[in-house]
This record gives structure tokens, C-alpha cells and sequence, in this order.
């Protein structure tokens, strides 16, 4: 799809139908015959878009996690957390299960995300790219959906809310830099080609360079299968 | 969009060959705009995190042997209520016997670090001086801070227990006062000078040999300049009362000095000369305003004296006199024994202070009595010429009938004889006269046989006689007040007046107490309303506030039901 | 229509989960690895319909307690109240604060409640068989994936309360026994949607053979 030129024939993963996609202009989309399903984009600059934004996304993050989120003062009481602050007070007051789903959500996951992004990026500039590419790549795709930065936004802030009707609460810069992050995240991936990189990616079976595809243009199965 | 089914053979292929070829501009290799954003995020982070570095001050640690209410992360450090630094952890030491509480100081504090700077944990507090600390029941407890005047920057430091009772920097005198007990004073005891609080006690040790206490002062200035070298400290706790001429005479300072104790202090008029107490100097304390200031005996002269007679009512400390006017005491009772002689008889030795018959001199003779007592050579001459030449003896005399109290008085007896004293000796002999104690019992047996001897029959036949003229009389007097009633007004007139003047003393009494305990502005009072007050605004804070979380008691959490609490 | 759809199933072809590659399956019952990426093979995701089943009851289990175990418990000045989620929203929306009372209640009682029917609604029309409506059966399972990770709001919510607000004697949060079972409702169902196989949908319309799913 992003090689020039070339045409790919694939099943559809919602609806398994056999289609062929062609080349795709710049910006272009791909989506199902039957189903309507996003098949393939091309994005511009697959490569070194989302690799400036996830060097970025992961200096956020680390800002987001150690600087305080906001500030609390009531009758000359002062209070101030960070995310880890938060999900350690869960575990501290005995939701050990929910702070570790906490810490999950808010921290963890988009860290590996980010990072897994980041060395796949990093590796895949330069073809071929080595097998353990397709692995990490693999793991920022599972990484994904539990990658809840905008969420975590968006409860900060009715936290934040609630709480202002009784004391004076000052967001810091923590929540400024969750924000930001909310932002870099759907942006990175907007821009992220995962097609591109297979297409760089050494195969596993017999490490040749990357090809086309298993299945030719002319109709015939180039490759089959390792059992 | 989608694209429309193709099925998997695809169309002819197009002749390539026989199309122009298009212009191919090759790619340069140029880096794109994005990179901006990673540029500004890197900048945006090393910019905070360089703010934080350099912001950061010094790193202390203060041991102390209870921190409650210290917590890690929360407590802060004041310093005149201005945030100075924050505790960022509290960790048991020393073989869990102390506690060291680590904290971070902010940079602009970070000159007060000096070794002797001084920190302590501020709670709610009631002490002598007053409440204090109450902000601290809502807000959690604070470390406080006191400048110290060192040179050379500290890091780690030792807690005080207790806050200082006088902040180093207040300006004003320090003095060390000596007393045989404490009394009812302790720290924050009150100090007096003409009634207005002018300081406190900050401190109190007993002396290393134990036999007395040592009591440390603050007097604040502008009233440090009236301590002087002559000025007397006396313990002013309680209530003075004297009953004397005048009616009763209740003297107090305070009434916080009622309760808690307090030294007053004041110079008497008598010292000739005095400058203002330097900083630190010692004083004794005094127990009462009369004991301190009593003039001082500084010129003493020991001799001892040998009675024949019952030394039996003579304790130490009994008066010596002059002419009946106090000159000294009786320092030691006691025997002497002559085992060659075989002769026993009583010794005491006495103590006498010519300054006490100097100060009662007149104006124009005391410039030379004074010239004479300062000398001990013209004293010495001036005594033994007195003894000698005009019979200065000495002589037991009788203090109190009913106890059988004695005391010692010198008086000139022309008829004695010569005296025959060594007045070499460091302690002369002054020849004793004795006592006329004893012939009292034969005088009292004189007057018993002389009112024998009275004709009491003859009496009492005139006795009867007066009395039934009385009688008469009486009767007479009684009809002479039956008819003249007005000539009695003026004698009721004067009994009113007396009686009224018995009240107004009384009156005046009661109003002195007034003034001093109970009056509008009386002292106490003030303290005490002023104290009450406290209170009252801070419970009405504290009912303000739990009265409102009351109503909404998880408002915080859910919103409020109306603005106005 | 039905004939002349061509599904990959249906070529004894397999299109990686994980790189997208179309290869040939070595056999009906394995198919192997992915010769690109090494990932194992699967026609369909393996016991998805059971998979799913056994999630979306487990999460309707704790569906419970989450509504009806507090979640958050205030401490003012020693006595403490206790909060369900339902009992904050009506609170929320009685004290005026009502855009957040909204929120909340969308967000943590409609959503997995919903995400709950949805993919029972998907397993019951998949194991029917039904042939309608693919397309909009399809967009609801997009929907439910897409919309699952919102539910966690009141969760985040609860941890940033309990985190900032203590400030005891006056004032201390502390979370109450639902919240985990809430956390668990949202995980699970986020599992039970990604164990779900969208291409189940379409089989029925394709006549695929049944050993396949």
C-alpha cells in the first residue's frame, strides 16, 4: 500500500472478505467493501511524524507523573498528588486491586506504548528492521486501548470540581502536561503507518528481506504459511 | 470511500514504454516542521526541571525526642508565618529513641540556616504567659523557627521541647536572680516593676550544690534601663497583708501574679549611687518587698558577752540595742566552762551594726558619724572609750512578759566600775551588768503583801456608800434624758460620725480590692478577658465551621445544596 | 449476494491478527505462523463466543455490587457518610452541579450497563445464526469497543478524591468497597470485547463452515 506501486490483496478483519487495495495516494483510505471498515491509510511521513511526537509524548509523560497535579488549601491545610501519588493512596487506604488497574491505565500503558512506539520507530528507519520490531510493535498495539490518558483527564478534572466548591484548588503543572499528552497521543497515532513498518520488518520465518506480500498481484500464492 | 470489487485478475497492462516520463524533482532531505514539537516539549521539561533544581535550598535535619503532628510531606517550617521549608521525612533514631525529622528550606530562607538557630514543634499550648498556638487545632502543627546569630551555616540541628519563652531577637536585658526555693514561680512567671509587667522567667535551674535556685530573667526593653546595681528583686507571688495603723493593708500585683506567682522589682531610695545593670549580672531574690529593702549591714562588729545569770529566753537572732534602738543581734548561745576556775557561766556572742545608729543620726551629725563608722579604727576607739569612760555595759532584759523572750541591750551605767577588758582579743569581752529580771518576782511579792494590806472593809463600806449616790444620781440623769432628748442629738451626731468613718475605712477597703482585683481595668482583668476572648473567636471559628459541614456533611464531595452556608 | 462473496475462511486463506499479512493456512485444523511477523495463526479468535460469554456474566456479577456497595466514603470531623454511585449522581444533581451529575451517571452507570447488553445482544444474534442487519450489528461492536474505556471515569475520579482530600482532623476521603468491583465491571468488559470476533457476524452470510469459528 505505501510501497509505490504495488497493490495488496487482504481479508478484511471485521468481515474476513477477500478484496484488493491499491495503491493509495497520499492521505488517502482504504475501507472494506462490505463492511465499511478502515482498511489501510497512507499516512505522509509515517516515519518521522509519529517518532518527533512520541520523543515528545514520553518527555510529557515523565513530566506528568512527577510533577504535582494540583494544589488543595483549606483553613491553612495544604494538599498536593501525583498520578503514582493517587493510585499509591488507593493502595495505602486498601483498593490494592484498584490501584494496580489505576496505575495500569495511567501509567503504564501509555508508557509502554510510547516506548514500544518509540524503538520500533527508532529501528525502522533504516530496512531492513530487525525481528524483534514486529514483536515490540505487536505489544504497543496491545498497549493501545488501555492507554487511558483522557480519561484520566477528564477525571481529574470532575475530581477537580467537586472539590473546588469547598476549597481552593490550584491545578499545577502536572495536569498541564496530562493535557498536553492527551493531545500528542491521538496524534501520534493518527500518524502511525503500522503497514509501513511491516513492510520494512525482516520476515520471521526465514529472515528474507521484506517482499510484497504472500499473496501476488497475478493471483498466485507466492508463500505459504510456517506450519 | 470505497473502492469497487475488483476480482483477483487484473486488466492489461499499459505499454509503459511509450509514455513521456514525467519530471522527477528527487526528494530533498529536509527535516520537517514536526520536530518542533519534541524540541518544545524537551525544552518546556529541562526548563521545569532546572527551576526545580535551583530552586531548591538545603537539605536539614532537627532531632527531637517526640515530633507529634510532624508528618512527612505535610508539616511545614514558619518563620514569622512566612513558609520557610517543608518536612519531607520523620524517621525514628538513635536506637528508637529520638526522632529525626529531615526537611527541605527554600532557597530565599536558606541564609537563616545558622547553627544556632533554634526550632521546635508549635502546638496548642497553655502556659503561664498565656494560650497560644490555636490555629494549630485546624491546620496541623508547624514547625516554628528562631533566628540565631551565628556565623557559620548549620545543617543539622537539635530541637527544643518547649517553644523559647523570649524570642532572641526581642529586644530587652537578661539577669540572673538567686533565691532559696522557687516559690510558686516557673517559666513565664510574670516580672513587675511599679505594677506594669514589664518581663518574664525564662528559665530556672537548682544550683549545682543544691542549696539554692537559680532563676533566669527578661526584662524588655524600654524597662531594662531601670534595673540598676542597687535595684532589689523580690518574689511578689500572692497577696502581701499587713495590719497596721492605718487599717488593713492588702498589697498584690496582679492577680495572674495571685495565681501564678511573679517577681516584682524596684530600686530604694537609699543607695548613694547606681548605674544600669549590666546584661547577665546576678541579684538575690528576696523573699518580701520589706526584706528587700531593708538597708544592708555592710559594717559588722563581733564581741561576745558573759552572763552569771539564766540564759533561758535568749534565742539567736535576738535583738542587741542602744538605748532600746536596734544595733545588732545575738549571733551564738552558748556556755563557758573554766574547769581551773570551776566556774560556769553563759557565753554569747552578738554581732553589732553601727550603721543602724549612724542612719538614725541628724543631718548635720551624720556626715561624721558616717566619717567614724567607715573606719574601723575610729569605731574601735570610739566603743572602747564609750565601755571605759562612761559604763557602756551590757545587760539581759526582758522582751515579752508572757513568752520570757530576752534580748540584749547596751546601756550606759555611770555607777559601774572599772572594766577590765583585753580588747586585743578578735572578739572583746564587754563587761555585762546583770539583768533586773529577777527582782521582778520580789517586786510582784512587794505589791501582793502592800494590796494585803489594804483596808478592803473600809472601801467597801464607802464603796456602798458611792454607789447609792450613784444610784440617786443615775435616777436623777434619767429624768433629765426623758425630758431633754434633743440635748442628746450632738452625742448621736458624733457616735453617726464615727460610725460613718468606720465605714468609709471599710469602704475604702473594699475599693482598693476593687482596683486591684476586680476594677474595670484592673490588670487581672484585662489578661483575663483578653485570654477569653481568644477563645471565644476561636470557638466561635470552630463552631462556624463544624456547624456548616454539619448541615452538608458530605458537601465537599457532593456540591453544596444552597451557596450561602 | 451470498455465493459470490469470497471470505478468506472460505479460500483456506488466514489473515494475521497481528501484521495483517494474507497467507495460506498449512491445514484446517492449524494453520501455523505468520511467515511475516512469526504471530500464531487463527481463522477466528479461539472460543470467542465462550470467551465472551463467560466475561460479559462475570462482569454482570460484579455489576452488583459496584451499584450497590458505596464507593467513596467522607470523614468530616469524625463521622463519616458513605456514597454509592447512584446516591452521588442524585446528590450531584439535587445540589445544581447537574452537567456533572449527567456525566457520572452516563459514564459509569449507562455505559457498561450498556456495553453489557450490546455484547449480549452480538453473542445471542451470532449464535442464532441472524443474517440482518450486519453493517449496524458491526458499528455497535466498534461502538462498544470504542466506548469501554470511558467507564473508568468514576474511577479515576474516586483515586484523585481519595488522593487530595485528606486533611483530617477536618476533612479525609477514603474509598468505599465498590470501587473495585467497578474497576473490575470495565476491565472485563474490555476483555470480553476484545476477545469477541467481528467476522462471526458476517458468517452466517457466508456460509462458512461451522468448525471454523
Amino acid at each position: 500500500m505505501t510501497g509505490a506501486g504495488h497493490a495488496e490483496t487482504l481479508a478484511c478483519p471485521d468481515c474476513d472478505l477477500l478484496q484488493v487495495v491499491p495503491e493509495l495516494p497520499l492521505g488517502a483510505k482504504a475501507s472494506c467493501a462490505r463492511c465499511g471498515r478502515t482498511l489501510a491509510t497512507r499516512t505522509a511521513d509515517p516515519i518521522e511524524r509519529p517518532l518527533a511526537l512520541s520523543i515528545a509524548a514520553l518527555l510529557v509523560l515523565i513530566l506528568a507523573n512527577t510533577a504535582p497535579l494540583m494544589g488543595l488549601s483549606v483553613v491553612g491545610q495544604q494538599a498536593s498528588t501525583t498520578i503514582v501519588g493517587g493510585a499509591w493512596q488507593m493502595w495505602v487506604q486498601g483498593q490494592e486491586l484498584t490501584a494496580v488497574v489505576v496505575a495500569f491505565c495511567a501509567v503504564f500503558a501509555p508508557a509502554a506504548y510510547l516506548l514500544c512506539t518509540l524503538a520500533v520507530l527508532l529501528a525502522a528507519r533504516r530496512p531492513p528492521a530487525p525481528r524483534w520490531v514486529g514483536e515490540l510493535l505487536r505489544w504497543a498495539e496491545a498497549m493501545q486501548p488501555w492507554s487511558m490518558v483522557e480519561v484520566m483527564m477528564l477525571g481529574i478534572l470532575v475530581a477537580l470540581i467537586k472539590i473546588a466548591e469547598l476549597a481552593t484548588v490550584e491545578p499545577d503543572i502536572g495536569m498541564y502536561a496530562v493535557g498536553v499528552l492527551m493531545l500528542l497521543i491521538p496524534a501520534i497515532q493518527s500518524s502511525f503507518d503500522p503497514e509501513a513498518i511491516w513492510k520494512r520488518v525482516t520476515w520471521a520465518d526465514d529472515g528474507s528481506p521484506p517482499a510484497d506480500g504472500a499473496v501476488q498481484t497475478d493471483g498466485t500464492l507466492n508463500l505459504r504459511s510456517v506450519p | 470511500m470505497p473502492i469497487p470489487k475488483r476480482s483477483l485478475t487484473l486488466p492489461d497492462p499499459i505499454d509503459r514504454e511509450t509514455l513521456p516520463r514525467a519530471t522527477l524533482t528527487p526528494p530533498r532531505r529536509r527535516i520537517s516542521a514536526i520536530w518542533l514539537i519534541p524540541l518544545i516539549a524537551a525544552a518546556v521539561a529541562i526548563g521545569i526541571a532546572v527551576n526545580r533544581v535551583m530552586n531548591q535550598g538545603p537539605t536539614i535535619t532537627i532531632v527531637f525526642s517526640s515530633a507529634e503532628g510532624v508528618e512527612a510531606g505535610k508539616t511545614f517550617i514558619k518563620y514569622k508565618d512566612v513558609k520557610i521549608g517543608q518536612v519531607t521525612a520523620v524517621e525514628l533514631y538513635q536506637e528508637y529513641s529520638k526522632v529525626i525529622v529531615t526537611a527541605r528550606i527554600d532557597k530565599h530562607a536558606a541564609g537563616l540556616m545558622v547553627e544556632d538557630a533554634n526550632f521546635w514543634v508549635v502546638e496548642p499550648r497553655v502556659t503561664l504567659s498565656g494560650v497560644s498556638g490555636l490555629s494549630t487545632l485546624l491546620a496541623g502543627n508547624y514547625i516554628g523557627f528562631e533566628q540565631g546569630h551565628a556565623q557559620r551555616a548549620g545543617r543539622r540541628f537539635v530541637g527544643l521541647e518547649v517553644p523559647p519563652a523570649v524570642t532572641i531577637d526581642q529586644p530587652g536585658r537578661r539577669f540572673q536572680l538567686k533565691a532559696d526555693d522557687m516559690g510558686s514561680l516557673g517559666v513565664g512567671s510574670p516580672l513587675y516593676f511599679r505594677r506594669l509587667q514589664v518581663g518574664q522567667v525564662t528559665a530556672y535551674a537548682l544550683a549545682d550544690d543544691g542549696k539554692s535556685v537559680s532563676i533566669r530573667v527578661f526584662v524588655n526593653a524600654p524597662y531594662d534601663r531601670f534595673v540598676g546595681t542597687d535595684t532589689r528583686f523580690w518574689n511578689a507571688s500572692g497577696v502581701d497583708v499587713s495590719l497596721g495603723a492605718g487599717g488593713l493593708d492588702l498589697r498584690t500585683q496582679s492577680l495572674v501574679s495571685l495565681l501564678i506567682g511573679g517577681i516584682a522589682f524596684e530600686s530604694p531610695g537609699f543607695a548613694a549611687t547606681s548605674e544600669p545593670a549590666a546584661a547577665d549580672s546576678a541579684f538575690p531574690l528576696y523573699g518580701d518587698r520589706t526584706t528587700a529593702m531593708k538597708q544592708p549591714d555592710t559594717i559588722a562588729r563581733s564581741y561576745v558577752l558573759y552572763f552569771s545569770e539564766s540564759l533561758r529566753g535568749l534565742s539567736v537572732g535576738a535583738p542587741l540595742t542602744l538605748l532600746g534602738l536596734p544595733a545588732g543581734e545575738v549571733t551564738q548561745v552558748g556556755v563557758d566552762l573554766d574547769p581551773v576556775k570551776l566556774a560556769v557561766r553563759g557565753r554569747v556572742e552578738v554581732v553589732a551594726y553601727p550603721e543602724r545608729i549612724v542612719a538614725r543620726l541628724q543631718t548635720h551629725q551624720s556626715a561624721a558619724g558616717q566619717a567614724i563608722v567607715q573606719s574601723e579604727q575610729a569605731t574601735h576607739e570610739l566603743f572602747k572609750r564609750l565601755v571605759e569612760e562612761r559604763g557602756l555595759r551590757a545587760q539581759l532584759r526582758s522582751g515579752n512578759l508572757l513568752t520570757g523572750q530576752l534580748f540584749v541591750s547596751l546601756d550606759f551605767f555611770p555607777d559601774a566600775g572599772k572594766p577590765d577588758v583585753d580588747w586585743t582579743q578578735a572578739l572583746p569581752a564587754i563587761p555585762t551588768v546583770p539583768s533586773t529580771v529577777p527582782d521582778l518576782e520580789a517586786k510582784v511579792t512587794a505589791i501582793l503583801a502592800k494590796i494585803d494590806a489594804l483596808p478592803f472593809k473600809a472601801i467597801g463600806a464607802d464603796l456602798k456608800k458611792v454607789i447609792e449616790s450613784l444610784d440617786k444620781t443615775l435616777k436623777d440623769v434619767n429624768k433629765a434624758v426623758n425630758r431633754i432628748d434633743t440635748g442628746l442629738t450632738p452625742e448621736l451626731v458624733s457616735t453617726v460620725a464615727d460610725l460613718r468613718r468606720a465605714l468609709d475605712s471599710a469602704d475604702r477597703l473594699i475599693k482598693s480590692t476593687d482596683a486591684t482585683l476586680l476594677g474595670e481595668d484592673a490588670p487581672g482583668q484585662i489578661q483575663l478577658r483578653d485570654a477569653l476572648e481568644e477563645i471565644a473567636g476561636a470557638a466561635r471559628a470552630v463552631r462556624g465551621l463544624s456547624d456548616y459541614l454539619e448541615r452538608q456533611p458530605a458537601s465537599l464531595i457532593r456540591g453544596k445544596t444552597e451557596k450561602t452556608p | 449476494m451470498t455465493t459470490s462473496v469470497l471470505t478468506a475462511a472460505r479460500a483456506g486463506l488466514v489473515s494475521c491478527g497481528t501484521c495483517g499479512l494474507l497467507a495460506a493456512s498449512a491445514s484446517r485444523a492449524a494453520p501455523g505462523h505468520c511467515p511475516r511477523c512469526g504471530a500464531p495463526l487463527a481463522a477466528r479468535r479461539r472460543g470467542s463466543v465462550e470467551t465472551t460469554w463467560a466475561l460479559v456474566i462475570a462482569a454482570a456479577i460484579c455489576y452488583i455490587p459496584a451499584n450497590l456497595l458505596p464507593v467513596l466514603g467522607t470523614t468530616t470531623l469524625g463521622s463519616t457518610e458513605y456514597d454509592t454511585i447512584m446516591g452521588g449522581v442524585v446528590f450531584l444533581f439535587t445540589s445544581g452541579s447537574w452537567p456533572l451529575a449527567l456525566i457520572v451517571l452516563v459514564a459509569s452507570v449507562m455505559v457498561p450497563l450498556g456495553k453489557l447488553l450490546a455484547l449480549a445482544y452480538l453473542l445471542i444474534t451470532v449464535q442464532r445464526g441472524s443474517i440482518a442487519s450486519n453493517r449496524e450489528r458491526t458499528r455497535l461492536y466498534h461502538l462498544v469497543v470504542f466506548i469501554g474505556r470511558w467507564s473508568m471515569l468514576d474511577v479515576f475520579v474516586d483515586t484523585f478524591t481519595v488522593a487530595l482530600v485528606q486533611l483530617s482532623p477536618l476533612m479525609s476521603v477514603q474509598p468505599g468497597a465498590g470501587v473495585v468491583f467497578f474497576a473490575a465491571v470495565v476491565v472485563l468488559t474490555m476483555i470480553a470485547a476484545e476477545s469477541f470476533d467481528p467476522r462471526l457476524i458476517w458468517d452466517a452470510d457466508t456460509e462458512t463452515e461451522p468448525d471454523v469459528a
